[in-house]
């Protein structure tokens, strides 16, 4: 995910996933487990296992009827110890052929388990992972609010 | 071959009628139809099959008198323009590859057919009570609805019973579903028409630009409701134009062929797809669906930007997160132990507990309860829970005494859920809410 500027604004009141307090749970869960664990790590790697914690606690949460939560969950399942780092490749400048972008591939990117269904599907589950997300970023401000202050 | 004529004729005059009534309805582009069905047509012609050798150049600006008096006669109150003898011109070629077949079609049928002109016009009036409408309505339809050549190709082809030989006259064909229409016979017309003309139009509305962009409404009204032998449909959508000719066709709702039925289902699911979409994503009173998909794609990196932000953030506050959630475990036990005197073991197996029913109620609500009831625990609701945390306090769990009205919004937030998981998250959630209330009394 390439993190990219856009203006977004502040906390979002909407509405929140049914599924909060067990999200809530859960991502507590999984930061404990982080802090007992945890002491010999860089904060590099620090942050990025916060960052798993969260989507592998959002996507528990979700349960397995999603096909995002699914997906997530089995791309971290799968996940090794030390994250494979492909070789990347040089981009080469190219004129854009493609007049019209295609959105639908874009949000098959973005969404995890996006590229096996149809346009329909698609837009489902972008629904509802929206919603996850939103209700997870809110969790964490939370916390990061109770610990802060 | 006075037959012939006399047909070419009629068909002529029918297709002149129906093109001038067409340029009516839409003042001022007949300046700019012409251009259009130049290249169309010619494009048109190229395919034409050897039957009807007596249209190959129907260039000659033919009868554009008696195609105004028939004009007149038919349609009411739309007096011809000065632009019509050219506007006839293209109406001629345009249409009259379709009223071709029709006239194909027709030829048993009508004897009304010969060289004098009274017969003629007979003839072309009986045509044009069956067949004017219909013609002009997706003709309306396919300019008012923004299409270019593409759009303006398959109309003559459905309307032509059974379209004979047509299909290779199609040049292009900018979505797949065009390509059902042209092979199905003419009561479907109308369905596909207007699925293939809402591709079209998505397809083809940057080329065709601002003349076609007036009736556009009405054009996307008018093509469901008339198309095919007859615009009976104005019960089926509002088109206001084709209400003239009642004649029994397949309404809007029982279109039969199965592709135009399951494509219309699949619109109408992205469509409240898109509005539930809508909902959730800021900003969302872009009309337009391509921004729209952008406001949604920028709306979850942004989301995930958070998310990423939020785990960095977090790392000079983590180390104080353990020692909360332990303490919590803590005053959570000795909170429940004094509350419903249950002999509960040590924070550890409290924890345990907790995670071990949280999985369980994942998979399954009643083993969940069973495994609580095993151990003595119940499951209350979280406002109970701390009614009864706050009745009966110990005093190193004073902070959960003053906690209750900041729990009970998180609280609240839980209580909306479906009965089990509030109660179900009582043990975690109200931890959790402490966490966040007792964290500022540190």
């Amino acid at each position: 995910m390439e993190p990219k500027s856009c203006s977004g604004d502040g906390n979002p009141s909407r509405n929140l996933h049914p599924s909060k307090p067990l999200m809530a749970a859960n991502f507590l869960r999984c930061l404990s487990r982080i802090q007992q664990t945890a002491t010999n790590s860089s904060v590099g790697s620090r942050s990025r296992r916060i960052r798993r914690a969260a989507y592998a606690s959002m996507a528990y949460s979700a349960g397995h009827r999603r096909a995002w939560s699914w997906a997530l969950l089995r791309k971290l399942r799968c996940r090794r110890v030390r994250p494979v780092i492909l070789p990347r490749r040089p981009r080469i400048a190219r004129p854009q052929v493609v007049i019209e972008i295609d959105r639908a591939e874009v949000l098959r990117k973005l969404v995890p388990g996006g590229t096996g269904m149809d346009y329909c599907r698609l837009l489902e589950e972008t629904a509802d992972y929206i919603r996850c997300l939103a209700t997870q970023v809110r969790l964490m401000q939370t916390v990061t609010d109770s610990i802060s202050s | 071959m006075q037959h012939g004529s006399g047909e070419v004729r009629g068909s002529m005059a029918t297709s002149a009628s129906a093109q001038m009534a067409l340029h009516d309805d839409h003042g001022s582009q007949q300046i700019q139809n012409p251009g259009l069905h130049d290249d169309f047509f010619d494009q048109m012609l190229s395919g034409l099959p050897s039957a009807w050798p007596e249209l190959g150049n129907p260039k000659s600006p033919w009868d554009a008198s008696a195609a105004q008096k028939l004009f007149r006669i038919d349609l009411t109150g739309k007096p011809p323009d000065e632009s019509q003898p050219e506007a006839a011109t293209e109406g001629l070629r345009y249409a009259s590859y379709d009223e071709a077949t029709m006239l194909a079609s027709r030829l048993p049928q009508s004897q009304g057919s010969g060289g004098s002109s009274p017969t003629g016009e007979a003839m072309m009036l009986q045509l044009n009570n069956r067949h004017i409408l219909p013609v002009v309505v997706p003709l309306q339809a396919a300019v008012g609805g923004g299409v270019g050549e593409s759009g303006l190709l398959p109309l003559p082809l459905t309307l032509g019973s059974g379209g004979a030989a047509d299909p290779r006259i199609i040049v292009e064909t900018p979505r797949d579903e065009m390509d059902g229409p042209y092979k199905s016979p003419d009561q479907n017309g109308g369905e596909e028409l207007y699925s293939g003309l809402g591709g079209s139009i998505r397809a083809a509305q940057a080329a065709t630009g601002q003349h076609f962009h007036h009736p556009q409404n009405h054009g996307g009204a008018a093509a469901p409701a008339g198309v095919g032998q007859g615009p009976a449909a104005s019960a089926s959508s509002g088109g206001g134009a084709p209400q003239q000719k009642q004649k029994v066709r397949a309404r809007r709702g029982q279109a039969t062929d199965p592709h135009s039925i399951a494509e219309r289902l699949r619109r109408e699911r992205i469509a409240e797809r898109m509005k539930a979409l809508q909902e959730l994503v800021p900003n969302a009173n872009k009309t337009d669906k391509a921004s729209m998909l952008d406001e949604i794609i920028d709306y979850l990196k942004f989301l995930q930007l958070q998310v990423k932000v939020l785990s960095m953030s977090r790392l000079g506050g983590a180390a104080a997160v353990a020692p909360l959630v332990a303490d919590i475990s803590t005053e959570g036990a000795g909170a429940r132990a004094g509350g419903d005197g249950a002999a509960v073991g040590n924070n550890d197996s409290l924890t345990a507990t907790e995670h071990r029913v949280a999985k369980m109620m994942e998979e399954d609500m009643g083993s969940a309860m069973q495994y609580l009831q095993g151990k003595g625990l119940c499951l209350m609701p979280i406002s109970l829970a701390s009614a009864i945390s706050s009745a009966a306090c110990r005093p190193s769990a004073g902070g959960l005494v003053s906690a209750p009205p900041p729990p009970a919004t998180s609280a609240a937030a839980a209580a909306e859920s479906p009965s089990s998981s509030p109660s179900a998250s009582a043990l975690t959630v109200q931890s959790a809410a402490a966490a966040d209330t007792t964290a500022p009394k540190r």
